[in-house]
């Protein structure tokens, strides 16, 4: 054969060779990347889960002298705050986080019913601040989910499905919005 | 006159000519081929090793596109009010700050961004080119809003892909507008010839106008212009800016998917045109030393 034809074909198998390795390189790389991405989103919840549960104690001991029908609700709500910090894993965090929200919205809710409640300015603040904090959660959940979303689709499909299954990566939990807070909360006038 | 920063920053011109200067020094060392022996080293040899290294320069190119894809599909949307510190991916509307307001020097526009260039038509000989004659970028931080909340962006830079806003092609007979004539005018520029004839001209230029609708993907930091434990709402301590790692920091007034279309577009391009423009150089190289037969 030629020395032309061979460095030809020889060009044809390094640029292949190049290709493949390059390609696989990537996936690899990106499934890394997704997996860390998640750890991240979840990360950045728990910065607002650990600020709304500071906010808690301030928002019970300003609503405790008023709401004395909702006692339980108060102390359902300290409860799911100690759960809270002396969870560990994501799970036990997000089932407190789930029960923390409900409470949340019960009193913001059965605060309609409290017109000297409602006009203290530092429950307002507080409802304000909390109301924040809950809406970025809802964000970041919702981001949270899209990462999980992606990188479970990746590791799927077909050809990431190879690396992912030398990775031993597995699909990813979404974080699922607890069906007590699915509810509407009944406020009686 | 300076070139723009972003030009060199996005472009591949410099990995392929440096790809090309190795090549041609290194099939100059290995063919015993004499730069003064004219007779085998004409222009249509150095173009093939050009291409051939250029080709490889191109292919790593498409590499790096693919990385910057599947950054681009890997990261969710952010909603503007919970976004968090690190590499970002945000869409929403330009809300100019009111200190900081440009006019795009060739149109006019108000705008945040802008970038823009003169050329002149020139030969010689049997070639022909454009000359750039002038051109400039210039940006200043602006704001971004979503229906959430609006966040600083400071374009400095970012890989800005916009398309042109305006390009005018002056000749005979065709004079440009009297707006450039006077932008012209007032940087000692003639844009007629010395019988009085218009000269060839090409004038570009694209700009961020207030209003638009910008696809950014950057890193969210510590923003510059508020003191700490002084944010407020509305003028949160985030800013959207380039990573300190030189991380990737691309704005487009293109929605995610047709970026993503166009990313697509460059990986093919890159990957299998390199692999393809250096196969084909090579086998020219092959042909001009006689080695194939």
């Amino acid at each position: 054969m030629a020395l032309g034809l061979t460095i030809i074909i020889g060009m044809i198998v390094a640029l292949l060779a190049i290709g493949i390795i390059g390609y696989l390189i990537s996936i690899y790389n990106s499934l890394v990347q997704l997996r860390n991405d998640i750890k991240k989103s979840w990360a950045n919840i728990d910065v607002l889960l650990k600020q709304r549960s500071d906010e808690l104690p301030k928002l019970i001991s300003s609503v405790k002298g008023y709401m004395k029908h909702e006692k339980s609700t108060l102390e359902q709500l300290t409860k799911a705050r100690t759960q809270f910090l002396n969870a560990t894993t994501m799970e036990q965090k997000a089932k407190s986080d789930s029960i923390i929200s409900g409470a949340l919205k019960s009193i913001f809710a059965v605060a309609e019913n409290y017109p000297n409640l409602k006009a203290n300015e530092n429950f307002i603040q507080l409802q304000g601040r909390i109301s924040g904090i809950e809406n970025e959660l809802a964000d970041r959940r919702e981001f949270y989910n899209d990462s999980v979303n992606n990188f479970n689709i990746r590791i799927q499909s077909f050809p990431d499905m190879i690396v992912a299954g030398r990775m031993k990566l597995i699909a990813q939990e979404m974080f699922k919005v607890a069906e007590s807070e699915k509810k509407d909360v009944e406020v009686s006038f | 006159m300076a070139i723009p920063l972003r030009t060199l920053k996005s472009g591949w011109i410099f990995p392929l000519l440096i790809f090309a200067a190795m090549g041609a020094g290194i099939l100059l060392g290995f063919s015993n081929i004499n730069l003064p022996d004219l007779d085998r080293f004409n222009e249509f040899f150095f173009f093939a090793v050009l291409g051939f290294f250029g080709g490889i320069g191109i292919f790593f190119y498409g590499f790096s596109k693919l990385r910057q894809k599947r950054t681009i599909e890997n990261l969710p949307t952010s909603k503007i009010r919970s976004i968090a510190m690190g590499l970002v991916e945000v869409s929403g509307e330009v809300a100019p700050l009111k200190v900081n307001m440009l006019k795009s020097p060739l149109t006019q526009n108000d705008c945040v961004h802008y970038s823009f260039a003169v050329e002149e038509y020139r030969r010689s000989g049997k070639s022909s080119h454009w000359a750039t004659l002038l051109s400039d970028t210039q940006s200043y931080p602006f704001s971004l809003k979503d229906d959430t909340g609006e966040v600083l962006v400071d374009p400095k830079d970012a890989e800005i892909d916009i398309p042109n806003d305006f390009t005018f092609e002056s000749g005979l007979g065709k004079p440009p507008p009297a707006s450039i004539k006077q932008f012209l005018t007032a940087r000692s520029l003639s844009f007629e010839s010395f019988l009085g004839f218009n000269k060839r001209m090409r004038f570009t230029e694209s700009f961020i106008a207030p209003k638009d609708k910008l696809f950014v993907i950057g890193t969210a930091g510590d923003n510059p212009y508020v003191e700490e434990a002084t944010a407020q709402k509305g003028v949160e301590d985030v800013m959207i800016q380039k990573g300190r790692l030189g991380s990737f920091y691309y704005i487009s007034d293109r929605p995610e998917k047709e970026v993503l279309k166009k990313f697509r577009w460059k990986v093919i391009g890159g990957i299998y045109g390199g692999s393809a423009l250096s196969l084909g150089s090579l086998t020219v190289i092959l042909l001009y030393l006689g080695l194939f037969f």
